[in-house]
């Protein structure tokens, strides 16, 4: 559904993007990751193209949105981060003058959207009297207007309490489990994204720095915390073993490819008694913080 | 052609949707009650009484509701209308772009020059409706307080010109358009200013600044040579249709001036928006 080829961005003197290059299948959710400032909204610009590539280049359904935009953008929706609407006007309002620039749409259509985000009692209020939720939920209805099979969402729980989140986070897989709609995500909200998404890139100052599904993130390290006796004969059973990194307060981590029951074996077998052996779940901050470079910042884990 | 109506609608719905809009109208409204007032006062109306009379005029007859509605346009475009209109026209692209909304639009399979073009004609006929609403009320306003009469007024490069009473109106609802189009100038320039990277503050001032630059440079003896180059030289060029022999040549030599100025800036600006990145 997209493809991204090296693109880069430059502002100024100031590297934005490190040439990117992703694929995102249809009916994906995928998940766009990184700080403030990772090149996430940057992407984001230039799928749309609004922010013009440096090189590379950006296509939707096989179409390069820098050459021929207008058919590239056809069934595309997208929300920001702070969604702009014409506050004196009203939601209702606002909708017909968006919509307009794609297509005429039906009143039907439009009341259909308004339910879908369940703003039907308040469409016809100004705008400027809205809530940062509802303002959100515009902002998705007049994403869906009219009919987008790809929708772009840049950071759509920003700001929202955690009903708003939980709402935002139904109303996202509503959108891909019900209608089919392929969704391009980006957030710094981790668990939100862990909750959502199929897939995910993880950005950092503008590279990407991991490409995948959660289970080839989470497994990336896999760790224990051992518990054995005689414990400094433990120790030199581990440290005699390359695969394997002994770490504070008896955490394990493991290479990939490596199996904990070896250890457990070799340990038997050298008649050290296994005490425990507990698995650690890394926690989704720290398996980021990780691969930002971050770790020493790292809480510890529990 | 049917969307692209449906589009400009749009765009019309959201500027008269605004209440600054309004609040700028009825600051017109005010002005021109001021002007009036100043107008009858004592001084004013002496040295018109002077002015006419010396010419074999009746006072009575040419200080008529026609002449205070003309000074009072003239006044209020001149004064408050290039104000207003940089205001506006600087505010077009540039506060969109600054709210988020033009982000909002763009997401769309709209073209960027779709959009500059709309909301260039959104700024001509905010212009024109400005100065219809300027003309009509200045006029209503004239009438109300002298009456029917005839036109006396200085037009550019005559002494005076006098407009018989049953002659005055046609030629002043001819002139409401070209008034108009001559302010679309303003629009044009503010509109261009609008499409660069900057806030629509500083759009605004710099179109106040080459239109107030222009008119103190075009006063200048040492710049007369340069005089038709300068933007302030036609716009006035509406007020030789009062002439008793109108310049017809010259007026379209101005207002292809004018025109030729619009049309560059809304390609100008269409050409720099489009480069733009919008973040």
């Amino acid at each position: 559904m997209i493809r991204l080829e090296r693109l880069a961005k430059t502002f100024g003197s100031r590297p934005a993007l490190h040439e990117l290059s992703l694929e995102i299948p249809q009916g994906q959710i995928f998940g766009l990751l990184g700080h403030n400032g990772a090149g996430k909204s940057t992407t984001f610009g230039m799928i749309l193209g609004q922010v013009i590539p440096t090189s590379g280049a950006a296509y939707v359904r096989g179409v390069s949105v820098q050459q021929h935009r207008l058919r590239a953008l056809q069934g595309v929706g997208a929300i920001f981060e702070t969604p702009a609407f014409y506050d004196y006007l009203s939601g209702w309002t606002n909708l017909k003058i968006f919509t307009s620039y794609t297509r005429r749409v039906a009143e039907a259509e439009l009341r259909e959207a308004v339910h879908f985000v369940g703003l039907d009692a308040r469409i016809n209020d100004p705008v400027r009297v809205y809530s940062h939720g509802m303002r959100q939920r515009l902002a998705l209805a007049q994403a869906l207007l009219p009919r987008p099979d790809l929708v772009l969402l840049d950071e759509p729980a920003e700001g929202l309490d955690p009903e708003g989140i939980h709402e935002m986070r139904h109303l996202i897989l509503g959108l891909n489990r019900e209608h089919g709609m392929t969704v391009l995500l980006s957030s710094h909200l981790l668990s939100e994204v862990e909750q959502i998404c199929d897939r995910i890139a993880v950005l950092n100052q503008g590279r990407m720095i991991f490409e995948g599904n959660w289970t080839d993130l989470t497994g990336t390290a896999v760790r224990y915390r051992i518990d054995a006796e005689p414990w400094d004969r433990a120790e030199t059973v581990i440290a005699a073993r390359p695969e394997l990194n002994l770490g504070a307060e008896k955490t394990l981590t493991l290479a990939p490819g490596a199996d904990i029951a070896d250890l457990v074996a070799a340990l038997v077998h050298s008649g050290i008694k296994v005490r425990a052996v507990e698995p650690l779940k890394q926690s989704l901050e720290e398996i980021y913080l990780e691969l930002v470079g971050k770790k020493e910042s790292a809480p510890a884990v529990h | 052609m049917s969307l692209f109506l449906t589009q400009f609608r749009y765009e019309l719905v959201k500027m008269f949707s605004r209440k600054r809009t309004y609040v700028g109208f009825a600051a017109f409204l005010i002005m021109e009650l001021i002007i009036l007032f100043l107008l009858n006062l004592p001084r004013p109306r002496a040295r018109f009484q002077h002015i006419i009379e010396q010419n074999g005029y009746g006072f009575d007859e040419y200080f008529s509701g026609y002449t205070l509605a003309m000074q009072i346009l003239i006044y209020t475009t001149n004064l408050l209308g290039s104000l207003y209109l940089a205001l506006v026209a600087g505010d077009l692209m540039a506060k969109e772009v600054e709210e988020g909304t033009m982000r909002m639009l763009l997401c769309r399979p709209v073209s960027r020059i779709r959009v500059t073009v709309l909301k260039y004609l959104a700024a001509v006929t905010y212009t024109f409706a400005l100065i219809a609403f300027i003309s009509i009320t200045a006029l209503l306003a004239g009438l109300a307080y002298r009456g029917f009469g005839g036109l006396f007024m200085g037009p550019p490069d005559a002494a005076f010109a006098l407009v018989p009473p049953e002659r005055v109106l046609r030629l002043y609802l001819l002139a409401i358009p070209l008034l108009a189009l001559s302010r679309a100038t303003i629009s044009s320039i503010g509109f261009l200013f609008s499409c660069c990277n900057m806030k629509p503050a500083t759009a605004s001032i710099v179109t106040l600044s080459v239109i107030f630059l222009d008119f103190i440079l075009h006063g200048i003896p040492y710049f007369e040579s340069l005089k038709p180059y300068f933007i302030n030289a036609h716009l006035g060029a509406w007020m030789q249709i009062f002439q008793p022999y109108v310049p017809w040549g010259q007026m379209l030599e101005d207002y292809s001036y004018l025109v030729g100025l619009d049309i560059t800036c809304l390609i100008v600006g269409s050409a720099i928006f489009l480069q733009r990145d919008l973040k």
